[in-house]
């Protein structure tokens, strides 16, 4: 058989050990899959949306309730991004506590961080364009964040917001980079991730008994294994997405408006529990920027793993970094479930 | 694997079909496009069972969003109902200048009797002044019987006229926190149930909305939780009697004391016990002869329901040498016209005498006819009395006796 176009996409043959469910867990793969997904779907949405203030709120609750299937197009869209965030998530400690991230990989590791960065943008942007009474504390809080840097604060704060509050030229930012800005780096840096697994030989280092002469599949087996686990995907986000509608309230009044009812979106609750505590700068902006530093020195500020011990999980030369990352995860999910259980309690 | 992927796909399909089902499950939208905004509204998706609220605001006009705002385009109940003006009753006066009024509705201009929203504000049904008054008065809060609290802060809209004009300017929110005596306090916690703003008592004999609804929306008898859709101006007595007639303030104890008789017939419905009372009063209805600026101000602030309420026997009987005042309908632009359009059972047209106040509000349902006598035809039941002249009647009333208390001394009936 010829390879197709999609064949083609892959190498010809890959070491049967780095393709297994259990070392992967498809994280990458299902990555792809999703952004595929949010790409489809936000498209469909943006024939449909209007990013004014006035119009935004009316627009989503037209695709949500008179659009045919718009309401699970939009499910989709908002389903297949929560999920990219906790994909993403895993992909990001799977290479860490396989110890993937070393060199040579250790370039490739800083790419996938800037993506998931990047993911937890465009979720943010996309989440501030419903324009609804329910994300403007995140709006007016979130932004808030970028003034209290010091000296850069207030004119970054211009640059993010359009104007020195939030205000109609702010949809236009937001919706600007949520469908073209964020969407082009992340296209760009995603090429560049993929092509960049394929010339660093794979996703990882086969064990070392496996090195030599390896068992291996062919593309052809590659894209059935791709081929099944997107039809499993799609499955369960079209449930997923048919039966948990995604939030939406009644559309912003007045953005400037304060509301004491402090609700970020699920994947910075963390960041609203440490604001509760300290700072804004330091809280809110310092410590988030500080978690994403210490990820991307890993591999270049501990010492390498010994080539004996990759390609199986947590090896032994990586403790140190595996320690700082779980305990960064365990307070990070600690923080979130605290500002989710409701207050008072 | 081949068997894997053929499961999967399999899987995939029956997921789509359950999907599908989801999806037909959901509501369809029904859109409709009042003319009076143009804006697409789904309300009628769920609330297609809904009657008309009245004539005067067609569903093709008005829609539902014009007047008790809420998200037009949702069909998911709570996102839908999150922004409702007033809850299940936009009249209520904190949000009726929104809900009914605007210059195109009912604050429109005074010349035109189009500013009902703020005219309201100023009746003594919305301030409760006279209530609030007597009690201070009576447990050493305030000197005289001069209003000064009413049940929110309010401005007249016409200052009083003159030095001797004892009306007030504005009036202060009445605050029972603030009061000293705790009998004043205890009135505040216990007596203020029947103003406008106010919530009902318990009971289907009390049962009304509040705001403009309260006398607008006839519901006394209903069940509270199956509040009725319908504005009217067909106001029956039933209505008035949520609150007016349905008990008395116990002075002793300070709390409101529920008429404990239940009535058999519309006689013994309609007074308290010891009150006198002619049949006019009982066979007729409160807004056959009550008039609006009565009901709903008429912009100046009363000290007391005996200063706002200035319709009595005279106005439709006349005196021993005067007959009621009236007026002949002269052109299409007749305020008469207009509220008798509300209600198409009274005929009434150009060239028709029609009775009128001292005010020179129109009585429109009392007409002279051609041979000079004078007709009533009741707004809510239709039923036509003949309007008998006290001139030429051989009454022998002292002509500066005109208040109601004389009139009974003969004609109060026997019960």
């Amino acid at each position: 058989m010829r390879p197709s176009f999609f064949h083609h996409l892959h190498p010809p043959t890959i070491p049967a050990r780095q393709s297994r469910l259990r070392y992967t867990l498809g994280a990458g793969g299902y990555s792809v899959f999703l952004s595929l997904v949010l790409v489809v779907s936000g498209a469909l949405l943006m024939f449909y949306y209007i990013p004014t203030p006035e119009q935004a709120g009316p627009s989503i609750q037209m695709i949500t309730f008179l659009v045919p299937f718009g309401g699970l197009i939009r499910n989709l869209h908002y389903w297949a991004a929560q999920l990219l965030v906790v994909v993403a998530g895993i992909h990001l400690l799977r290479v860490i506590f396989t110890g993937a991230y070393t060199a040579p990989r250790r370039f490739n590791y800083l790419l996938g961080l800037i993506l998931f960065v990047l993911s937890l943008f465009l979720d943010f942007t996309g989440y501030v364009l419903r324009w609804d009474e329910g994300v403007r504390w995140a709006l007016v809080a979130g932004t808030n964040l970028v003034q209290s840097i010091p000296r850069i604060g207030p004119g970054l704060y211009r640059l993010v917001m359009g104007g020195t509050q939030p205000s109609p030229a702010t949809l236009t930012r937001f919706y600007a980079w949520h469908i073209f800005g964020l969407v082009v780096i992340m296209l760009i840096v995603g090429a560049w991730h993929i092509f960049r697994v394929r010339r660093d030989g794979g996703i990882a280092v086969p064990p070392p008994d496996q090195r030599h002469a390896p068992e291996r599949i062919s593309r052809f087996e590659l894209v059935r294994r791709e081929g099944l686990a997107t039809l499993i995907g799609i499955t369960v986000l079209l449930l997923v997405a048919a039966f948990i509608p995604a939030p939406l309230a009644a559309p912003m009044s007045d953005v400037t408006a304060q509301t004491a009812d402090a609700r970020a979106p699920w994947f910075f609750l963390w960041v609203q529990q440490l604001l509760k505590v300290g700072d804004a700068f330091w809280m809110g902006v310092f410590i988030p920027l500080a978690v994403i530093i210490i990820l991307g020195c890993l591999p270049y500020l501990l010492p390498a793993i010994p080539s004996t011990e990759l390609g199986r999980w947590f090896p032994r030369g990586g403790r140190l970094a595996q320690i700082i990352v779980a305990v960064l995860v365990v307070a990070i999910l600690g923080l979130t479930i605290l500002a989710a259980l409701p207050t008072g309690t | 694997m081949k068997q894997r992927i053929v499961a999967a796909s399999v899987l995939l399909v029956l997921a789509m079909l359950v999907v599908v089902w989801q999806v037909n499950r959901l509501p369809r939208p029904v859109v409709i496009t009042p003319t009076l905004t143009g804006q697409e509204e789904y309300c009628l998706s769920c609330h297609a069972d809904l009657p008309e609220i009245s004539a005067s605001h067609p569903i093709e006009s008005f829609g539902c969003v014009l007047c008790h705002g809420g998200e037009r385009l949702a069909l998911e109940a709570d996102l839908a109902h999150s922004t409702m003006r007033g809850g299940r009753n936009p009249s209520d006066l904190a949000v009726a200048e929104l809900s009914c009024g605007g210059s195109e509705c009912h604050t429109g201009s005074p010349e035109l009797h189009r500013d009902h929203v703020a005219r309201v504000q100023t009746s003594l049904q919305a301030t409760y002044a006279g209530a609030i008054t007597s009690i201070r008065y009576t447990y050493g809060a305030q000197a005289d019987l001069t209003a000064q609290k009413a049940i929110s802060a309010v401005q007249a809209l016409h200052p009083p006229e003159g030095a001797s004009d004892s009306r007030p300017r504005a009036l202060d929110a009445f605050n029972p926190a603030k009061e000293t005596h705790p009998f004043v306090q205890a009135f505040g916690e216990n007596c203020l149930t029947c103003h406008l703003q106010a919530e009902p008592l318990p009971g289907a004999a009390y049962n009304r909305l509040t705001g403009c609804a309260a006398c607008h929306t006839p519901s006394t008898g209903r069940d509270p939780e199956q509040p009725l859709h319908q504005l009217t101006t067909v106001i029956p007595y039933t209505q008035c009697n949520a609150c007016h007639n349905r008990g008395n303030y116990d002075l002793r104890q300070m709390n409101f004391v529920p008429r404990s008789d239940s009535s058999s017939d519309r006689m013994h419905d309609y007074y308290q016990p010891i009150a006198q009372f002619t049949r006019c009063e009982f066979e007729l209805d409160c807004v056959d002869c009550h008039t609006r600026q009565e009901a709903m101000g008429n912009g100046y602030l009363y000290n007391n329901q005996a200063e706002q309420q200035y319709v009595q026997c005279k106005t439709c009987h006349g005196t021993l040498d005067a007959a009621p005042l009236t007026r002949t309908i002269q052109d299409e632009t007749d305020i008469a016209l207009r509220l008798a359009y509300l209600n198409p059972d009274i005929p009434l047209q150009v060239g028709d005498t029609i009775v009128v106040t001292e005010q020179d509000e129109p009585l429109w349902n009392l007409r002279q006819l051609p041979d000079g006598s004078f007709e009533m035809i009741t707004k809510v039941t239709q039923v036509r009395y003949p309007v008998p002249l006290v001139m030429g009647s051989g009454c022998t009333q002292n002509p500066e006796q005109q208040e109601s208390n004389y009139c009974h001394a003969c004609h109060a009936v026997q019960r």
